[in-house]
């Protein structure tokens, strides 16, 4: 039996861990072209929250949650890219303990960091980092 | 403190074993008795770490107790009975990612050579702020290493409880 986990604190919690993190580099729940003339900021978004349902009609019968939440990490000098995303890599992946604020946020039993690929957006004239990270709550 | 009411990944498991080079292992008593288990867990898992340290493995393999009947049947009947029995501890079969120069792993190949000393060990899981655990008196054997070119070294290692009722469940609540 698991209560069902509220996104909202999931969206607080990561916005002030990555904060945390990167500080004093900016952070930011979408992208905005106004950033773009920022020489590095960083954007997260949150996809595939699912806790797996088991059989019967009982609604509280569930699992725990594994979402990814992507981090896209945009600077004007690439090194600066790998830089920010270097710092995330050492403080996030294999992560277990406390996402987000005391007050706000929860535990986590381990967050599993994918560095997927960096690019370049010409229109933008910015380097672009892409990052997957999986976080598993228990509930 | 409450006892954790939610439903637990794999990862917030942890291993946990007594440090001493020759350990005086538990009282069964004292394995299911939290005073006695938090010296071994570490801080990490909601204990005091004062007299423990961490095995790294992969992943807590199941633990419990073997599955042990007496059964009888009568022959020409239809009915026969399979009546529990208490069970011994199951083993549990370990994989490590080898670092030789681990302390825990060194700890476990010394136990694993001299083939005679009862070492306490821990399951704890934790959920930030409560902690459960699982101890029993185990010795190692079964050590083998696997160095594959395509995977990461591993360790694999088992640990044979001792006794039948050397083993308990404690909690901080």
């Amino acid at each position: 039996m698991a209560t069902q986990n509220n996104v909202i604190q999931y969206g607080k919690a990561i916005q002030y861990q990555l904060s945390q993190i990167v500080d004093p580099v900016p952070v930011y729940a979408a992208f905005n072209r106004n950033f773009a003339n920022q020489p590095k900021f960083i954007t997260w978004m949150l996809r595939n929250v699912h806790q797996p349902v088991y059989t019967g009609q009982t609604q509280s019968n569930k699992g725990i949650d594994r979402p990814v939440f992507q981090i896209s990490i945009f600077t004007q000098q690439i090194e600066d890219g790998f830089t920010i995303s270097n710092q995330i890599l050492q403080a996030l992946h294999g992560y277990s303990g406390q996402l987000g604020s005391p007050s706000e946020g929860f535990f986590i039993a381990k967050a599993d960091v994918m560095w997927l690929y960096n690019s370049y957006n010409n229109e933008e004239n910015m380097a672009q980092i892409f990052l997957d990270c999986t976080i598993d709550v228990p509930a | 403190m409450a006892l954790i009411n939610k439903v637990l990944p794999g990862y917030t498991a942890t291993l946990w074993c007594q440090d001493d080079a020759n350990p005086t292992p538990l009282t069964d008593a004292q394995l299911s008795t939290w005073a006695s288990i938090e010296a071994i867990i570490g801080t990490s898992a909601g204990g005091l770490g004062t007299a423990g340290i961490q095995v790294p493995v992969e992943a807590i393999p199941a633990f419990g107790a073997d599955d042990a009947v007496a059964a009888f049947s009568v022959a020409g009947a239809r009915t026969g009975a399979k009546i529990t029995t208490q069970n011994q501890v199951t083993s549990l079969s370990i994989t490590s990612a080898w670092n030789p120069a681990d302390t825990a792993m060194l700890l476990i190949r010394d136990d694993g050579y001299n083939g005679t000393i009862v070492r306490t060990y821990v399951v704890a899981v934790y959920d930030g702020t409560d902690t459960v655990a699982y101890a029993f008196n185990g010795m190692v054997g079964g050590m083998s290493w696997d160095m594959s070119p395509s995977a990461e070294g591993k360790f694999n290692f088992t640990i044979h409880p001792i006794g039948g009722n050397s083993y308990g469940w404690s909690n901080n609540a």
